[in-house]
């Protein structure tokens, strides 16, 4: 079996398990498969940029709080689905605005200024709601978990599409030739600076429209949540665990960690963070492919 | 013969039926009560407060046989809680898994206001009651009434109220407001101002600074050339220690210094010593209160088994709201609904006086405050419940 196919097989399969988990008729499984949705669709976007450039960002949590805080503003005059997109757009936006001169800086320079960025634009957030008087915002009547569910899962599908084109697409071969030499690749006239900003701004999008569907599912918005650093942190380490560049990897990473963090939080939730670190360590130093890797080592040995 | 026998078996039997029964029921399969907690993530420094009191609670109740569910029955209580890592997006899931899944008899709060906001829709939706505790916000009284309540008297618009009457009457004629910008400081702030200026009190300094702020020197070197009366230092645990320290540098003479957050936890007495002395904060409880007889047992029996004493805030609204869960619970046994109508109506009788709900708020206690008084801490406003007089701070 050729392994495209197999591929588009496999996705099909976990979409449409996932897109079942309603039937089930549990709140908490649909709970736990609104959170795999929701990872895949973070992680997917953030390595639509970072996996394919190696411009590793440390603050796609701003992103995400920026499409929670647009959201639960918005919400006032128009219905969920135009403050969704609006989400979406607002987040886009904030990356075309500040993509230029934040994708000039590279290497650790680059994953400083984006985890600074987001930090900055999260007091700015707190500045501004202080300054309206409003401390936190609530939500009433948001949608059912089963509807912002099936928003999400299709976040996840759409998310995991456009990486699986990029992969094989002129524009994902540019932004591999960006990560292997960026001179090289402006020397043989890749259109760098214009290919940077395009991937930052798709990465920016999705995480935009998930922090609006998160803040639906809370009901509850405050600033130093919506922008919570943990957030960017548990998508690299993710990524990291499902193998970057592969597709797969989003996926893999997802489902292996939040069905650990399922098991552990029971009653070891500070065992998690500490396996959690120990896992990231293990996978940098020795499997540097992530599970994607492994799982493809393991079929190619078979 | 047989008469004389059974009738001397039907005794015995008789004498020992409701120790028997007891016995029985008490071991018999114990209540199960559902929470989650943040033991990581942001607010992990302050849970223990929360779930001390609640380890408190429980011990007593099973000390006493197990809890009360009407009809005579008492029932032993276990706990099944899961860490939320301080995410309400994580609690929302967490309190629908205790519900659906790990089907719980009864759910006690987790901890702060965007957690208790987030699950209150969980709660409407499945029709379970939840006594609330470490919520404060006037966001609370947005919330749909029906199965949350609220225990807390720091509600911020009273509290910016009480707290200008307060000082008015301890003729305070200047002020400085330094406040945290985090929801429940900026909350009161709003309120505090206009209080002030209808008592009369001159505003000399009135700044915001940052959640994680290293150094207040230029704040408060600032406020102190014009000497106000009193600092008002909205502030959260971190920065309250940060402000004692540096107020004691720079030789704060105002006579009223109040703290937001913090100066009810144990170790600012012990990191301050007398410096903490006369510090006056938000609080509405006192061991030292003898109108409610249960307030100096609960701070004794907090102090042998955790050696320290409980916060004045967290611990006892903790404790509280199981205190209230199961007197309604001996009322209206384990029906959701009638639990319910009993929360929401009945008077209950806690460690800090009488609750009773309007909506989802407790109008029953008043928003009062605290001062350390060598030592311990007393209640000194407003009139109604105060233990001690009010008195100015004179050193660090």
């Amino acid at each position: 079996m050729t392994g495209k196919p197999f591929m588009i097989a496999a996705f099909a399969i976990v979409a449409g398990l996932m897109a079942l988990v309603p039937q089930l008729g549990s709140e908490y499984w649909l709970g736990v498969a609104f959170i795999v949705a929701m990872w895949i669709a973070l992680i997917q976007s953030w390595s639509l940029l970072s996996a394919t450039t190696g411009y590793i960002s440390l603050g796609h949590a701003v992103f995400y709080g920026i499409g929670a805080y647009v959201l639960v503003v918005s919400l006032d005059w128009m219905p969920v689905p135009y403050a969704l997109a609006l989400s979406g757009a607002a987040a886009g936006l904030l990356a075309l605005v500040v993509g230029l001169p934040v994708l000039r800086v590279k290497g650790p320079y680059f994953v400083i200024l984006t985890f600074g960025f987001a930090e900055l634009v999260k007091n700015l957030v707190m500045l501004l709601e202080t300054r309206l008087g409003q401390f936190s915002r609530m939500i009433f009547d948001a949608p059912s978990l089963e509807a912002l569910y099936y928003a999400m899962l299709v976040l996840a599908v759409i998310a995991t599409a456009i990486a699986a084109w990029t992969a094989q697409s002129r524009f994902g071969r540019g932004l591999a030739a960006i990560r292997e030499n960026e001179v090289a690749a402006e020397a043989i006239g890749v259109p760098v600076t214009r290919l940077k900003l395009f991937a930052f701004v798709a990465s920016a999008i999705i995480p935009g429209i998930v922090g609006g569907l998160l803040v639906l599912r809370t009901s509850y918005f405050a600033a130093d949540q919506a922008f919570d650093p943990a957030v960017s942190f548990t998508i690299v380490t993710t990524a990291i665990v499902g193998g970057l560049g592969r597709v797969s990897g989003p996926l893999l990473g997802t489902l292996f960690l939040v069905i650990l963090s399922e098991l552990l939080w029971a009653r070891f939730p500070q065992a998690y963070m500490m396996i959690l670190g120990g896992l990231l360590i293990v996978f940098i130093l020795f499997v540097p492919q992530g599970l994607a890797g492994l799982i493809r080592k393991g079929l190619g040995r078979a | 013969m047989t008469f004389t026998i059974s009738r001397r078996t039907f005794l015995a039997a008789a004498a020992l039926a409701p120790v028997t029964t007891r016995l029985a029921m008490a071991a018999g399969a114990p209540l199960r009560i559902g929470y989650s907690m943040c033991l990581t993530g942001l607010f992990a420094q302050a849970a223990p407060s929360q779930v001390n009191a609640y380890e408190l609670w429980k011990d007593q109740v099973n000390a006493a046989g197990g809890l009360d569910i009407g009809d005579g029955q008492r029932r032993p209580v276990e706990f099944v809680s899961y860490d939320d890592q301080s995410n309400p997006a994580n609690a929302v899931r967490i309190y629908e898994k205790l519900i659906t899944q790990d089907k719980v008899d009864l759910l006690a709060a987790p901890w702060s206001t965007p957690i208790h906001l987030a699950i209150a829709p969980v709660l409407a939706r499945h029709k379970f009651p939840m006594v609330g505790n470490t919520a404060a916000s006037v966001k609370l009284r947005e919330v749909k009434p029906g199965y949350i309540w609220f225990p807390t008297a720091v509600i911020p618009d009273k509290v910016g109220e009480e707290l200008a009457a307060f000082m008015a009457r301890e003729n305070v004629k200047t002020a400085a407001v330094f406040a945290n910008v985090l929801p429940l400081a900026q909350e009161i702030k709003t309120y505090l101002l206009p209080a002030l200026e209808k008592n009369g009190i001159k505003l000399v300094a009135n700044e915001d600074f940052p959640p994680d702020i290293k150094d207040m020197t230029t704040l408060i070197s600032g406020a102190n050339q014009s000497s106000p009366d009193a600092f008002i230092v909205l502030s959260y645990p971190s920065d309250t220690f940060l402000f004692a320290t540096q107020a004691k540098q720079l030789n704060v003479k105002a006579p009223f210094v109040l703290s937001l957050i913090g100066p009810t936890i144990q170790a600012y007495q012990q990191a301050f010593g007398t410096g903490a002395n006369n510090m006056v904060t938000v609080g509405h409880w006192s061991p030292n209160q003898s109108k409610w007889p249960r307030a100096k047992p609960f701070f004794d029996a907090y102090l042998a088994k955790y050696k320290e004493a409980p916060d004045a805030l967290d611990s006892v609204l903790s404790f509280m709201s199981m205190e209230i869960l199961a007197q309604a619970v001996a009322t209206a046994g384990l029906d959701k609904e009638k639990l319910r109508e009993t929360i929401a109506s009945a008077t209950f009788d806690t460690i800090n006086g009488p609750v009773k709900f309007d909506g989802v708020q407790n109008t029953a206690t008043p928003t009062s405050f605290l001062q350390i008084q060598d030592g311990s801490l007393e209640l000194v406003w407003p009139e109604s419940i105060k233990t001690r007089d009010f008195r100015p701070k004179t050193g660090w």
